[in-house]
């Protein structure tokens, strides 16, 4: 088995009296490209806070490359590439200034990579970052990010204010480092549509615990809406015990659950009498029903 | 024969309930089926349906690892993989039956709930089978 490049242990945080995280325990194997869903105020940025060493936690733990997040090392600091959901970019500086300091800080960085995504990207380089658009200064944190190859890639929603074709762009870049084994990435977005493009791990994260980890192909194939049309009056209550929702009227059901295989579509088809239709859910849908 | 490039052979939908890896299975199978890909025909390669379709290379290459262990798609040391020459004789009668496994498990557990015997279930098969070839 290959270590864990990150891993939480009964990870939690509270401020105050307020829970914020609860209980995490994830594991992140080189390679792969995690896309983190939840809603405002669920705990993504917190979570990756903590795990950047940012933050501590208040109880549980949490590693990169086996270290302590809390006290990394710089060198595996080095190995560490962050676009944070505000940038932290200076106002009255360039977007070449800013890539020249970000360099010369680095041991190694990538300048045709950057020459590349750069032009390809249309940022800006010669104006001021306050006279950049959102978008622009979304893009350059994201190549300040990308210039020292980082092995691990943390992204907190980097492309929230960029439009489509920037998007897919961006997207392109993700799925030629996803094409590297040696390098890893997690990734928090609303736009979910993107994560079924480049994500091969999800978590859902709902108030600030984690109700799915695991393959995006698992979670597709385990996770269907039902449409049960019984040949007798069904009970009130499904015998369904993963399920997130049910309605249930006379003869018909309708019921999303959460671990669907087939031994278990033919034992409730017998159970109930009755004709099931599986209905296979987008990513989204799946988002929503872990909520309704 | 290749594919040129920016001419697409699959359709993908990623936001599709059905994941990526299983759509690209089940175009291949039909491709192959309906004759449209014939034996010795080139697949693209992985990094290029990704780059391609703008999706993650694992899914595209956990579907041809699977289309191999099918036998329906060969891997070319170097070489792009390709329609593989015969399904029939391709995969051992063990790699074969376990394809089937899946179903014959949901068959035997309605058999059971329904009190058929296996040689009742058997001879069901037996004649169902003959109905076809």
């Amino acid at each position: 088995m290959t270590e864990a490049l990150v891993s939480t242990r009964t990870l939690s945080k509270a401020i105050g009296s307020k829970s914020i995280l609860r209980d995490i325990t994830v594991d992140v194997s080189p390679g792969s490209v995690v896309g983190i869903i939840g809603k405002n105020g669920a705990g993504k940025t917190t979570l990756m806070d903590i795990l950047l060493g940012f933050s501590p936690a208040t109880a549980g733990t949490a590693q990169l490359f086996g270290h302590d997040s809390f006290t990394l090392p710089a060198a595996i600091k080095d190995r560490i590439g962050f676009v944070p959901q505000r940038d932290e970019l200076v106002n009255n500086l360039t977007g070449r200034q800013h890539l020249a300091l970000t360099a010369a800080l680095q041991k190694r960085w990538n300048h045709a990579l950057i020459e590349r995504l750069q032009a390809a990207w249309e940022v800006p380089l010669d104006r001021v970052v306050f006279k950049l658009s959102g978008g622009e200064r979304q893009k350059l944190s994201i190549l300040l990010a990308l210039g020292h190859e980082p092995a691990l890639l943390l992204l907190d929603e980097p492309v929230a204010s960029l439009d489509p074709i920037s998007r897919r762009e961006f997207l392109r870049e993700m799925i030629a480092i996803a094409g590297d084994q040696s390098r890893t990435v997690l990734f928090s977005t609303h736009i979910i549509s993107d994560l079924e493009r480049v994500a091969d791990v999800i978590w859902i994260l709902r108030n600030g615990t984690i109700v799915w980890a695991g393959p995006l192909d698992t979670l597709k194939e385990n996770v269907v809406r039902l449409s049960i049309h019984s040949r007798q009056p069904l009970p009130r209550i499904l015998p369904l015990p993963t399920a997130l929702t049910q309605q249930v009227t006379a003869e018909r059901a309708s019921a999303v659950v959460t671990q669907w295989n087939e031994p278990e579509a033919q034992r409730l088809r017998l159970e109930l009498n009755a004709d099931i239709e599986v209905e296979p859910l987008s990513l989204e849908d799946i988002f929503v029903e872990f909520h309704s | 024969m290749g594919t040129a490039p920016g001419i697409r052979l699959f359709t993908l939908q990623p936001s599709s309930g059905v994941p990526i890896y299983l759509q690209l299975i089940q175009q291949v199978r039909r491709m192959v089926a309906s004759g449209q890909l014939a034996a010795g025909a080139e697949l693209p390669s992985v990094r290029e349906v990704a780059s391609e379709y703008t999706v993650n290379p694992t899914t595209i290459s956990k579907a041809y690892s699977l289309l191999e262990n099918e036998g329906l798609l060969q891997r070319n040391r170097g070489k792009p993989m390709t329609i593989a020459a015969s399904r029939r004789t391709s995969g051992s009668l063990p790699q074969r039956l376990k394809q089937v496994e899946a179903q014959v498990d949901a068959l035997v557990l309605a058999a059971r709930q329904l009190q058929l015997t296996a040689p009742e279930l058997c001879q069901f098969i037996d004649r169902k089978m003959g109905e076809d070839s």
